[in-house]
């Protein structure tokens, strides 16, 4: 079932064209990776899925029925889409457990539960600028999920992060798939997206390159003339 | 910070209590003194509501405070012309013979408390709301709010907009049917600031530390971020916003009856930038700072006013810039002796 | 001493009647002027009938003659001459300011003399009029003749003369000439006769469109120089805030300082150097400039430097330099209003149409500021420095990656933002009052032109600062200065719905 169903999107910067007629699905279940080299637009199409960034033309429906380009960032959080953003913000002069709870729109019942899954309940009451790097890449997605989106964007996951924090952040994605809630993972990472995804979409200059399975975008001739190659 | 908020929040009492039980030791001077420092300190407060806490720098807080101010010294005039028959100076000055309409009403104490909050709240609600809407922030915000406070002080300047012109009204006689030169009354004026003093501090620390106070903080870090977790900021900016400038209002309302004047002085540019060094001296995100920031620069400027009055702009900005560069975080940075705060002590090193 | 000499003169002048050139019958007036009154007004009618054809040599002896007269040092051939008769008197006293005004050697004789004939313009004949007008040679008097001459014609009881000076009146339209007109339509000739009514009306509409002309640009002309001030007070604080997000609160006081330092190199030549004392504006603009920007610098080393991550505070601390400048000021100068001389190249005008006149001390500051625009210009887009500045702009990490001092880069821009204020209180010396506080003044309106114009192009701060000012001279007239300053405040708050980030935003993401 689709979750977000990206039709016929334009993107611009003044003269600059950042995304160029982009359509793309993503469904439930599924882990769905976005990779391409710096300044393909990756950040830039969650930005629109967001609604941080509004588009020049195109649509972007959410199970089909709401049309997110219209909404408020804040409207499109509520209705379950949610993000981590690529430069780690975590509120840094409040703590991990209200981190959570600001993430979790003030359900605290959910704050153990999520601090468990990052690794962090025993850290709740420490204030989030004192943790580690990788710990707030973590808590960010914690925050995100606390929520319980139904469609979790994830904008480098595991970009600074340690080979072992890299595998804990992938053992964490795959417990979060489930069939009623639909993952996007932008990262540079090869392996690690190997790992994780199900499907992956490779945008060069604003348009779509390539989609299918990561083992078969190793092997296309274009793929790996302007990304995986260089 | 929470042993010294209750600290404050003591001797705040005390202080009150000894006015009310042993007025004797203390001169009546001093009395009006305290009353006016504490109007001073809720104006303080509620700046660092709006500073401290959500990291909105207003520059034109003496607006809220001079609405208030405006208001109650209407009430005054008209009060006093019912009980003792005096016309305000302005209207003979003006040669009126009757008050502009929307001097209506003012004689009701009610109606001029409640006005002060309705007013408040429009103009802050709708200043707020074209702002924050538009995501208007940071040095922006502050510059405009300064226009704003600097445009409101030209036009009160106007002597044909019934409100007194450039010297303002003063001359209250009554309050509450009371000779305002009783030393009675002048007790009970300091000893209602202190309290509604002491009232504002315990609401402001409870709302700082509660859901919305950490939400407050939150969009003053990361609005954006904020905003992507599905919550509306703008009314959380507003709420919050609206709240400081209706406490400011409160200040001004208790402010003038002790000062017994107002003028569009008050609403010079300079007088809203004091109340954001008082609350950079004292400390700005903690309440106590605040208070304490307002009765110390204000207990000085009252000693020094006395004295040499010349000397108090170089003093203020030689202690503003010592505190911007020194001790980024006010007196509290002397309390907690931070590393930083004496890092000027040490050679400067590039950043 | 005098009557002696007069005498000869007369006696000589009589021997000389036979030169050829002399259109004027020498003798005949003589004898006519020392005649009874009848033949005395007859004298004086000679004279004036015969300016046109009279030599110059005619002229001066015919002064002399009434002038004589007139004190009763004239020499008859039968002894003293006649005391005039009251009318006479009158009637010599206006022939003597007329052959003044010809004759005269001196032009401020001359132009008192015209002065005093313009009591009754109409009286005065053509003759001496176009005389007077052909051999001027004083611009001014010359100008002013053509008006008096114009005047004189409006009453002259010839009405295709009348209709002619109607139609030259309304060739300069000014209130006078619209007063003159609208005088004129009480005339009897106006409702006798048709056609001189037509030509009176179409005088008055096209007086009246001179006049509406006038005024526009009038306005718009005392709009730009006050967009003058502006622009160069805000084109520093937009640098500067694009640079380093900081808004230098004291930037009014650099301005203050500016026409202080002016006023102290006019004391200094008046001193030093009197002769220079008149050229003290172009003197004083590299000191001046150097000295502000040597203080913007100071103040960016020893405070904003230390507070470019934390805006809101530099808020503070410029507030405090300000305070502290002003009153230093007041202290040392007192608070009173600056004496500036008006030195001639900032007096007057030129009358352009209707009661526009484009005033030299505005289009100085007009001027000035096309001229630190330009300058500011080149300096951004066509100097290393200028690639800088941009640069740390748009992206301070990157820049100082790729070597650029970004910390020197602010300090110089500092410097030149201050500069560039301090030479809009130069500019503005000759327009408006010098006094400490002058700075609050324009720091307001700096602000608004900085938050409407943004601070990715220097267009953005000149459309802002030409909008900004062009509004608050069209307001001033109909509501006064405080209306016009609370619109461009609702204006500016209203424009930012719709583009927050001023006219020209920069590009580039935002988080
Ligand atoms: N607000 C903006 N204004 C102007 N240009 C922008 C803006 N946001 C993004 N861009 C440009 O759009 C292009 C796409 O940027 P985007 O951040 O989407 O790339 P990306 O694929 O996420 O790259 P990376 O892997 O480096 O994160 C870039 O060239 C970027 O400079
Ligand atoms: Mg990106």
């Amino acid at each position: 079932m689709i979750a977000i169903d990206v039709a016929g999107l334009n993107v611009r910067f003044g003269a600059f064209r950042a995304i160029t007629d982009l359509s793309l699905t993503i469904d439930y279940g599924e882990v769905h990776a976005i990779i391409g080299p710096n300044g393909a637009g990756k950040t830039t199409l969650l930005d629109v899925i967001s609604g941080l960034t509004r588009p020049v033309s195109g649509r972007v429906t959410l199970d089909g029925a709401r049309e997110l380009t219209r909404l408020s960032d804040t409207a499109i959080a509520r209705a379950g889409v949610r993000r981590k953003f690529q430069k780690p913000s975590v509120f840094m002069a409040l703590s991990v457990g209200e981190n959570l709870e600001i993430g979790g729109l003030g359900d605290a019942s959910l704050i153990d539960e999520t601090a468990r899954l990052i690794g962090l309940a025993d850290q709740l009451q420490r204030p989030a600028g004192t943790l580690s790097h990788g710990q707030k890449q973590w808590l960010e997605i914690g925050m995100v999920l606390a929520a319980r989106p139904r469609v979790l964007m994830l904008d480098e996951p595991v970009a600074g992060l340690t080979d072992g924090e890299t595998d804990l952040t992938a053992e964490l994605i795959a417990t979060l798939r489930g069939p009623d809630r639909a993952i996007v993972v932008v990262e540079h990472d090869m392996d690690f997206v190997e790992r994780i995804a199900d499907r992956v979409t490779v945008l060069h200059e604003g348009r779509t390159l390539f989609e299918g399975a990561m083992a078969d975008a190793r092997q296309d001739r274009q793929v790996i003339d302007v990304y995986l190659g260089r | 910070m929470t042993r010294l908020f209750a600290a404050v929040v003591a001797v705040l009492a005390a202080v009150a209590a000894l006015i009310a039980v042993a007025p004797e030791l203390l001169s009546p001077y001093l009395v009006n003194s305290a009353g006016q420092l504490a109007a001073f300190a809720l104006l303080a407060v509620s700046l660092d509501l709006i500073w401290g806490y959500a990291g909105i720098l207003s520059l034109g807080h003496g607006l809220y405070f001079a609405i208030g101010g405006y208001v109650v010294a209407m009430h005054l005039l008209k009060h006093g012309l019912a009980v003792t028959g005096r016309v305000p100076d302005f209207m003979q000055f003006m040669g009126w013979s009757e008050f502009p309409f929307y001097w209506a009403g003012f004689e009701s104490f009610p109606y001029a408390a409640g006005l002060t909050v309705v007013l408040t709240l429009a103009m802050s609600g709708l200043f707020g709301f074209v702002s924050f809407r538009s995501r208007v922030g940071g040095v922006y915000f502050s510059i405009i709010t300064q226009a704003l406070v600097y445009v409101a002080m030209l036009l009160m300047f106007r002597n044909d907009t019934g409100f007194g012109g450039n010297n303002g009204m003063t001359g209250f006689s009554v309050i509450f049917g009371r000779d305002m030169a009783d030393p009675f009354v002048s007790r009970m004026l300091a000893i209602g600031s202190i309290v509604i003093l002491i009232a504002a501090l315990l609401l402001c620390r409870r709302l700082v530390t509660s859901r919305v106070g950490r939400l407050v903080v939150a969009c003053r870090d990361d609005e954006a971020r904020l905003r992507s977790l599905g919550y509306g900021t703008l009314r959380l900016k507003l709420g919050i916003w609206c709240l400081s400038a209706v406490l400011a209002a409160v200040a001004g309302f208790l402010y003038v009856p002790q000062v017994g004047i107002i003028n569009p002085r008050l609403l010079s540019p300079d007088v809203s930038l004091e109340i954001a060094v008082w609350v950079a001296i004292g400390g700005r995100g903690a309440l106590s700072g605040a208070v304490i920031g307002a009765i110390l620069v204000n207990g000085v400027k009252f000693w020094l006013s006395a004295r040499a009055p010349e000397l108090w702009p170089f003093i203020l900005s030689g202690l503003v810039v010592l505190v911007v560069m020194a001790f980024p975080n006010g007196l509290l940075d002397l309390g907690r002796l931070r590393p930083r705060a004496l890092k000027f002590l040490r050679p400067a090193r590039g950043t | 001493m005098i009557r002696p000499l007069l005498l000869c003169l007369v006696v000589l002048c009589a021997v000389l009647r036979a030169q050829p050139a002399t259109a004027l019958d020498r003798d005949a007036v003589v004898a006519s002027a020392c005649g009874p009154a009848t033949a005395a007004a007859e004298a004086g009618r000679m004279i004036i009938d015969g300016v046109a054809q009279a030599s110059a040599d005619d002229l001066v002896w015919a002064r002399q003659l009434i002038a004589s007269a007139l004190d009763r040092s004239l020499a008859c051939p039968g002894g003293a001459a006649p005391l005039l008769s009251l009318r006479n008197r009158a009637a010599f006293e206006t022939i003597a300011a007329e052959l003044t005004l010809l004759a005269a050697p001196d032009p401020t004789a001359r132009a008192g003399a015209l002065k005093s004939l313009g009591r009754r313009p109409e009286l005065v004949p053509a003759g001496v009029l176009d005389r007077a007008a052909a051999q001027e040679q004083d611009t001014a008097l010359k100008a002013a003749l053509a008006e008096f001459a114009a005047l004189a014609d409006l009453g002259s009881p010839d009405l295709a003369r009348r209709g002619r000076a109607v139609a030259r009146v309304a060739d300069t339209p000014s209130t006078r000439a619209a007063t003159q007109l609208a005088a004129l339509t009480n005339d009897p000739a106006y409702r006798a006769d048709a056609g001189f009514r037509a030509t009176v009306d179409d005088a008055i509409t096209r007086v009246g469109r001179g006049l509406m002309i006038g005024r526009v640009l009038a306005t718009l002309y005392n709009g730009a120089s006050f967009a003058s001030i502006l622009f160069m007070s805000a084109v520093g604080l937009a640098v500067i805030f694009g640079l380093m997000g900081v808004i230098n609160l004291a930037q009014g006081e650099f301005i203050m300082i500016g026409a202080y330092g002016t006023w102290l190199v006019q004391q200094g030549l008046h001193a030093a150097a009197p002769g220079l004392a008149v050229w003290y504006l172009p003197i004083a603009v590299i000191p001046v400039f150097l000295a502000t920007a040597g203080i913007g610098v100071l103040l960016e080393v020893g405070l904003v430097r230390h507070l470019y991550r934390r805006p809101l505070m530099s808020l503070l601390a410029t507030w405090a330099v300000s305070l502290f400048l002003v009153n230093l000021v007041r202290v040392v100068f007192g608070t009173q209003n600056l004496q500036f001389d008006t030195p001639f190249y900032v007096q007057g005008g030129i009358a352009v149409i209707g009661d526009f006149i484009i005033t030299w001390n505005r289009l100085f500051a007009i001027g000035f500021a096309a001229l630190s625009l330009a300058g500011t210009w080149a300096l951004l887009r066509h100097t290393p420095f200028g690639l800088s500045v941009r640069a740390t702009t748009q992206n301070r990490e990157m820049a100082a990656c790729i070597g650029i001092a970004t910390r020197q880069v602010d300090m110089l821009a500092f410097g030149l933002g201050s500069g560039l204020a301090g030479l809009a209180g130069l500019a503005l010396s000759p327009l408006y009052n010098v006094n400490p506080q002058m700075g609050t003044n324009f720091v307001v309106d700096s602000f608004m032109v900085v938050v409407l114009g943004g601070v990715a192009a220097l267009e953005g701060t000149v459309l802002a600062a030409l909008g900004i000012g062009q509004l608050n001279v069209l307001v001033e007239p109909f509501y006064g200065a405080v209306a016009a300053k609370v619109i461009v405040l609702l204006l500016t708050i209203m424009f930012l719905q719709w583009r927050p980030e001023g006219l020209f935003a920069l590009q580039g993401r935002r988080r």
